[in-house]
């Protein structure tokens, strides 16, 4: 009887000390998969406006390149991050409230955007469970080419204190409380209530940074005010002035469709805008404008890439059978569409030449399809035997394309934003197959669980502007995928 | 039949004007718990049910025409919509039948999908040319069955082939327009403007609870849309009840009341059965049956009486209160609970039952408590008496008698009493209604006219021989920003309001300057405003205005949700045609003025203080009050006979040594009469008391939350009461005293 | 020559049956009775036998079945209800076995309760009734607090005050101790010497001894006891 009672009780000891382990100790393993969505993801399977838990999602074989094969070796294991627009909220150099005119204008606001720094450096987090060996930012990684975000983006990145507040300490803008403004979401009085949330997210943190090697590339936002207009003497007075703009010009309500409106130059927006009612704001030099030089100089600081040249076109190694081309087509006079310079063809042709039997990944910020001039481009890459894919941002949308070429195809990848719903980075896997050929697995990866992005990727769910209505986060083809590549037509020859 | 049922029977059948009375006391206090029961239920579940049954949206939105493509772009971004349908809504449609007419006419065009109403008569829309569903307020006022047919302007006559029940407004015609539904496919172009063919959109949300998330979003999304507003469920029942408002509050207000003073009269009756049967509980005790048993008995008996009694009472009180009830539905859109009714029904009578066979059991078992040879004695008196200061002859022994039963004296004066105070809330709510209904002086409004003039001619307004003030006044019914949906009236004076109206100051202080306000407390409780905090209303032109608010008032006025400002720019641009709110002088003749304002060329409204236009719905309901007060002072009278008779069983054996001295009738009902004074002098003050302090206050608070209503009854009615106290004593002792010559004498002194 | 006084009580024939069907029970069956004023009579009964229900009867509480009963000069059942209950305020004073003081008045308000039935200073009459039975102690006091001989003298009191010509007694002494109940008869003699008539229900025969005359209820007739 006693023996009896007292296995009991060592079993129950058992099973409780089991449990607390695997509550405590086990979150080691545990924290790689609740960011990896192989192991877990995010969905709103009921319809209620709210993400919950979701089951995995499996790689799923693309083969319209090549039938499936086993995949063998690991050749190398890549992250990318795009488009996280880093964002210094309080600026009066933003169009903020052109954003409720709706398109084109609908990225100059987001609900979560208070919460663009913490956003990153939990996406960051992600990417070190993953542990590449390398990691591409592929452009955006600031909202309005400020000094101050690029400052927070390069401490989130490489590790360090970040500190989001700008202007006077705490948050001062159009989010407020006692904002007037009944268009902008306000934490603290509309649903879903956050109050308090705006302060938090201007208190400094530190981020623990990437250990991997990091590469950047240039995005419209990096370079461009709020993607648009280049940096001219009046933005930069309203940056660091001290006064924003606080209401929406009446003139400027929508009669019907608004491309008259859009195409009229930011500048001359803001100015309409400063002419009606303002509000004062502690003004703060570090809101300053980055030239492209100064841009380049600290990315390179950061980096160690980027020529003496005006441009950031590079390319760098991943181990030994992996080269990576970085296209910079971004346009330095203003608009966010991207542009192929003039000599940029002739040297990724003999970038691609001297990669040898290396395989080939590109990277740009804006679509190479979508950018003038991207023919070129796209057919110099159609020509190269060895390309696996063309990764790129700027569109905020998971996609995934197979590019049909004479040697084999290449496969067109788009990674959606931290910016706006899905919130996801990239995990990025070659492996070779049988035969000579590889196989590109690749799969999201959600912000780290536990902190203020979990909020953010709430709130940009909700956000009817933001990704969720666009479909940004894609298909599951357009996800988690398995991308096989036959071997080159040459290599296929050899016996 | 078992055994036991059959004795009770008998015994029942043998006492039978005595289990008569008893039954139709019953059966009295059940029907007035089954009308309690009837209305509360109904009224306090109906809105709910007609929203369920209709399928409400849980958001409507309305605004200036758009495509079908720009509304789909906005509300196909927001999340937690389940399900949405757009519409169509034309305004000022004639419309015309045999039954009535109105040039205020609304037509919805219904698409496929989803309907927001709930057909209940006929069938619905089939998408074949000529049919019409009507909306159940128009269907009954214009007497319009599936079948009949309708004119439509610009459409010529449809046939209606269904009537429908939209629980997001009141019914026609306490809402203004009446409206009907037609199908969308099949209006021709020349009803929709160039295109642009939706002005309307209903949707239902996923997930209700997240319904303020979705709200939000929707606002964010809805930039350009002109003229916007928002309803949603919660807002519509806002609406709803403020159309009805205080009227609806109080018939709660009175059921509830009502039901309390049926279950202590209930329970004192039922006590005073077991007084007159203390004879048959010493024989039961004597021959060696246990207290259980006794009470046992008296519970089983009191049962098999209550069962029936409160069943045909209850079903009897539903029967009356059933159309009332339901016609007071239909007036607010709401539907009748129907069979969901049985439910509280069958409680209220197994309550009924168990407070009967409660309270007789419990006397039964105390009185069985006593030695049997004491009962059957018939120990008049269970403690010694003390000396009493009374006046000796009669009537000092009636009041003697009624001191030496303290415990049931108190007892019945207690029913007496709160039968006094129902009686006097009855009469104070009446007058108060008829007040209501013609001087609004009564809840806070001084001005007594409104004239459509511009403000510029305020001054031409008071110079006016028999105008005290004039001003401007501004009207916007707005909406809340932070909880979109709830509806707010924002009332703007240039100046002082209080001269216009002052509405009595529950904290703070009044407005002093332009972005300040006082807001009804109905408000500062929605809205969770407190003094220094923010008031944000979104106005119909989409701006939003803020406020500081520095005062709270009490105010019945939409239920309270109401803000009193200074007029500025935005509410300007905001409101309808200005109005001048007119102050005449008192005494002054209404109808002069009323035409020297025509003379200038104005539109001229006498005030309603209420959200209800409906004046002779008001006096009809304070007729009803009336006659149930007077209901109550039966129950007065009759358990004042109850107590009395009582009495006369329990002081059998004095008033048959009274009589046999030769005592006639007189002097026994002096000795009654004497008894139920006593009653009266500690009922009446307590009862009067009681109105004014609890009962009135009580009852105005359930009424109207947040507003103080002057329900205290008055000096006359106070007066006119107690006569009636007085009267009632009377009429009872002299019933009694002429009930006690039955009895013999010779077989009351019987000694043992 | 002695005036032939008309008698005071003239009761023939009387019946009276209690219950009804096969239970009922026809207690006097026939009862003859005459009491001239001044006389006192008792009669005697086993209880059960009837001796109350022809007080009852004769003192107009009770109607009978049968017979006649006059009181008076009046015919009992010939009168209405009010009219019994003037005549019982005016001709008949009962005292009771049990008393039947009301507990809640003191013995003088008991008395002038009564008193207050006729008009005629009933203050002075009772106060000088209660004074004439030696019971000014007792007058302020509350039954219960009262011995069983001091309440029965306040039922006579009660009895007496408003100068009844016909006093009725139901057992008067059942409920006192020998003494006390020695006195109350004594009192029942003066009362019939002063001039009323006294008619005494009692089962106890030395009680029925100090009558002018004893008759004995039996099988609802009565019959003459004789002395003795």
């Amino acid at each position: 009887m006693v023996a009896r009672q007292l296995t009991a009780l060592m079993v129950v000891l058992a099973l409780g000390a089991g449990a607390a382990a695997t509550l405590i100790g086990g979150g080691a393993d545990t924290d790689a998969d609740e960011s990896s969505t192989l192991r877990a993801s995010y969905a709103d399977s009921d319809g209620d406006g709210v993400l919950e838990r979701a089951p995995a999602e499996a790689l799923l074989d693309r083969t319209e390149l090549s039938p499936a094969v086993r995949p063998g070796r690991t050749l190398a294991l890549l992250a990318q991050i795009t488009d996280a627009h880093v964002r210094d909220e309080e600026s009066p150099a933003r169009a903020t409230l052109l954003d409720r005119l709706g398109a084109p204008f609908t990225s100059t606001f987001r609900p979560q955007e208070a919460l663009s720094a913490q956003t990153l450096a939990a996406s960051v987090a992600a990417v070190e469970r993953l542990d590449p060996d390398a990691t591409l930012v592929t452009g955006d990684l600031i909202d309005s080419a400020q000094a101050n975000e690029l400052d927070q983006a390069l401490a989130a990145l490489e590790g360090g204190r970040v500190d989001p507040d700008s202007g006077a300490p705490g948050y001062d803008g159009p989010q407020d409380a006692d904002s007037a403004d009944p268009f902008l979401y306000r934490p603290d009085v509309d649903a879903p209530r956050h109050p308090g949330l705006l302060e938090r997210a201007q208190r400094p943190f530190t981020a623990p940074g990437l250990t991997s090697p990091w590469y950047p590339t240039i995005g419209n936002h990096d370079l461009l005010v709020q993607g648009e207009a280049a940096p001219a003497p009046q933005l930069a007075r309203l940056a660091v002035g001290a006064r924003a703009p606080a209401e929406l010009d009446p003139g400027l309500r929508p009669q019907g469709d608004l491309d008259d409106v859009g195409d009229v130059p930011l500048g001359r927006l803001l100015d309409r805008a400063l002419a009606g009612p303002t509000r004062a704001l502690a003004p703060d030099p570090r809101r300053r404008h980055l030239t492209s030089s100064e841009l380049l100089e600290r990315l390179r600081a950061a980096t160690g890439v980027g020529s003496a040249g005006g441009r950031l076109d590079y390319a760098f190694d991943v181990g030994a059978q992996l080269r990576v081309i970085v296209l910079d087509l971004t346009r330095r006079d203003g608009g966010s569409r991207g542009r192929v310079a003039p000599g940029q063809p002739g040297w990724l042709e003999h970038q691609l030449d001297r990669a040898g039997e290396r395989w080939v990944l590109v990277a740009s910020h804006q679509p190479i399809a979508g950018s003038s001039g991207g023919a070129r481009i796209l057919d110099a890459l159609d020509r190269a035997p060895r390309v696996v894919a063309a990764l790129s941002g700027h569109t905020h949308e998971s996609s995934v394309e197979p590019r049909r070429s004479p040697t084999g195809g290449y496969w067109l990848i788009g990674t959606p934003s931290l910016a706006d719903y899905p919130q996801q980075a990239r995990a990025l896997r070659l492996r070779e197959t049988d035969g000579g050929g590889v196989v590109l697995e690749t799969w999201m990866l959600d912000t780290v669980p536990g902190g203020p992005a979990d909020v953010s990727r709430d709130l940009a769910f909700l956000d009817a502007q933001g990704g969720r209505p666009q479909g940004e986060r894609g298909a599951p083809e357009d996800r988690n995928v398995r991308l096989y590549r036959s071997p080159p037509p040459a290599a296929r020859e050899t016996p | 039949m078992p055994a036991g049922l059959r004795e009770a029977l008998a015994r029942l059948r043998a006492r039978r004007g005595r289990s008569l009375v008893a039954a139709l006391g019953i059966a009295a206090a059940a029907t007035m718990i089954g009308t309690a029961v009837t209305l509360s239920f109904g009224l306090a579940t109906g809105a709910e049910r007609a929203a369920e049954r209709s399928d409400l949206p849980d958001v409507t939105a309305r605004f200036e025409p758009r495509t079908r493509a720009q509304l789909d772009e906005r509300v196909g971004a927001l999340a937690n919509v389940e399900d949405r349908s757009y519409r169509f809504e034309i305004e000022d449609v004639e419309l015309s039948s045999d039954g009535g007419s109105s040039r205020e006419g609304v037509v919805q065009l219904i698409p496929r999908g989803r309907r927001g109403y709930a057909v209940v008569a006929g069938r619905d829309l089939s998408g074949r040319p000529g049919e019409v569903v009507v909306e159940r307020g128009v269907a009954r006022e214009w007497e319009l069955e599936p079948g009949d047919s309708l004119s439509v302007a610009r459409l010529g006559s449809v046939r209606v082939v269904g009537v429908a029940l939209s629980a997001d407004d009141v019914a026609f015609p306490l809402a203004a327009n009446p409206r009907v539904y037609l199908p969308e496919e099949l209006v021709p172009a020349g009803f929709r403007a160039r295109g642009r063919s939706v002005n309307l959109v209903l949707l239902w949300a996923r997930d209700p609870a997240r319904l303020d998330s979705l709200l939000v979003q929707a606002r964010a999304v809805s930039f350009g849309l002109e003229d916007l507003r928002f309803a949603t469920r919660e807002g519509v029942r806002a609406l709803v009840d403020q159309v009805s408002g205080i009227v609806i509050a109080l018939l709660i207000a009175f059921s509830l009341v009502a039901l309390g003073a049926a279950g202590v009269m209930l329970g004192a009756s039922a006590r005073a059965d077991v007084q007159r049967r203390l004879e048959s509980i010493g024989v039961m005790r004597a021959i060696g049956a246990s207290r259980t048993r006794v009470a046992a008995r008296y519970a089983a008996d009191a049962a098999l009486l209550a069962l029936p009694a409160g069943a045909l009472g209850v079903t009897a009180g539903t029967l009356v209160a059933a159309p009332p009830g339901e016609r007071l539905l239909e007036i607010l859109n709401e539907l009748a609970p129907g069979t969901a009714l049985v439910g509280p029904l069958a409680v209220a009578l197994a309550g009924i039952v168990a407070l009967v066979v409660a309270a007789t059991a419990w006397p039964a078992w105390r009185a069985a408590s006593l030695p049997p040879a004491e009962i059957l004695r018939g120990a008049e008196v269970r403690h010694a008496p003390r000396r009493a200061p009374t006046p000796s002859g009669p009537f000092g022994l009636g009041l003697r008698l009624a001191l030496a039963t303290r415990g049931r004296t108190l007892a019945t004066a207690l029913v007496v009493g709160a039968a006094t105070a129902v009686v006097l809330l009855m009469l104070a709510l009446a007058s108060f209604l008829g007040r209501l209904a013609d001087d609004p002086g009564v809840v806070g409004k001084r001005y007594q006219l409104t004239a459509t003039l511009p403000a510029d001619r305020t001054g031409e307004v008071e110079r006016i021989p028999g105008v005290a003030a004039a001003a401007p006044r501004l009207v916007v019914d707005g909406v809340n920003s932070f909880e979109l949906g709830q509806p707010v009236r924002l009332v703007g004076y240039p100046g002082d309001h209080t001269a216009f109206e002052a509405p009595p100051l529950a904290g703070g202080r009044r407005v002093e300057g332009l972005g300040e306000a006082e807001v009804g407390q109905g408000l500062a409780d929605t809205l969770g405003v407190r003094l220094g905090s923010t008031l944000a209303v979104q106005l119909p032109t989409g701006e939003e205005v803020r406020y500081r608010v520095v005062g709270v008032v009490r105010t019945i006025d939409r239920e309270g949700r109401v803000a009193f400002v200074r007029s500025d720019d935005a509410l300007a641009r905001a409101g309808d045609d200005p109005e001048l709110a007119v102050r005449l002088d008192p005494g002054v003749d209404r109808d002069t003025v009323e035409r020297a304002l025509g003379a200038l060329g104005a539109r001229v409204a006498p005030v309603g203080p209420t959200g209800s236009d409906d004046q002779a719905f008001l006096s009809v309901l304070a007729g009803v009050l009336r006659v149930v007060a007077g209901v109550n002072g039966l129950i007065c009278l009759y358990v004042l006979v109850q107590a009395l008779a009582v009495l006369a069983t329990e002081r059998r054996r004095t008033i048959a040594v009274l009589r046999a001295g030769g005592a006639p009738r007189g002097t026994v009902a002096l000795v009654l009469l004497g008894t139920a004074t006593l009653i009266l002098v500690l009922a009446a003050p307590a009862g009067i008391l009681a109105e004014r302090f609890l009962l009135g206050p009580a009852a105005a608070r359930l009424a109207a939350g947040y507003a103080s209503l002057p329900l205290g009854a008055s000096a006359a009615q106070i007066a006119t009461v107690v006569i009636g106290l007085g009267l009632i004593a009377a009429a009872a002792a002299a019933w009694t005293a002429r009930r006690t010559e039955r009895d013999s004498v010779a077989a009351a002194l019987r000694e043992g | 020559m002695e005036e032939v006084l008309q008698p005071l009580v003239a009761a023939h024939g009387l019946v009276r049956t209690f219950g009804a069907g096969p239970g009922s029970r026809r207690v006097l069956d026939g009862a003859d009775l005459q009491v001239e004023p001044g006389e006192m009579v008792a009669l005697l009964g086993r209880s059960g036998s009837g001796k109350s229900t022809l007080l009852n009867l004769v003192g107009g509480i009770d109607r009978p079945d049968g017979g006649t009963v006059e009181v008076a000069g009046l015919r009992l059942d010939r009168l209405s209800e009010r009219e019994l209950t003037r005549f019982r305020a005016r001709h008949v004073g009962f005292v009771f076995q049990f008393f039947h003081l009301i507990p809640e008045l003191t013995g003088e308000e008991n008395v002038l309760l009564a008193a207050r039935l006729t008009g005629g200073e009933p203050e002075r009459r009772g106060r000088e009734l209660l004074r004439r039975l030696e019971l000014n102690g007792a007058a302020g006091r509350l039954p219960h607090t009262l011995s069983g001989g001091e309440q029965q003298r306040i039922a006579i009191a009660r009895a007496l005050v408003n100068e009844p010509s016909l006093v009725l007694a139901d057992e008067p002494t059942g409920n006192l101790d020998p003494a006390a109940g020695r006195a109350v008869l004594e009192i029942l003699r003066g009362i019939a010497r002063g001039g009323r008539a006294v008619i005494m229900a009692t089962h106890d025969r030395e009680a029925a001894a100090l009558a002018d005359r004893t008759v004995a209820v039996v099988d609802g007739r009565l019959q003459a006891c004789p002395p003795g």
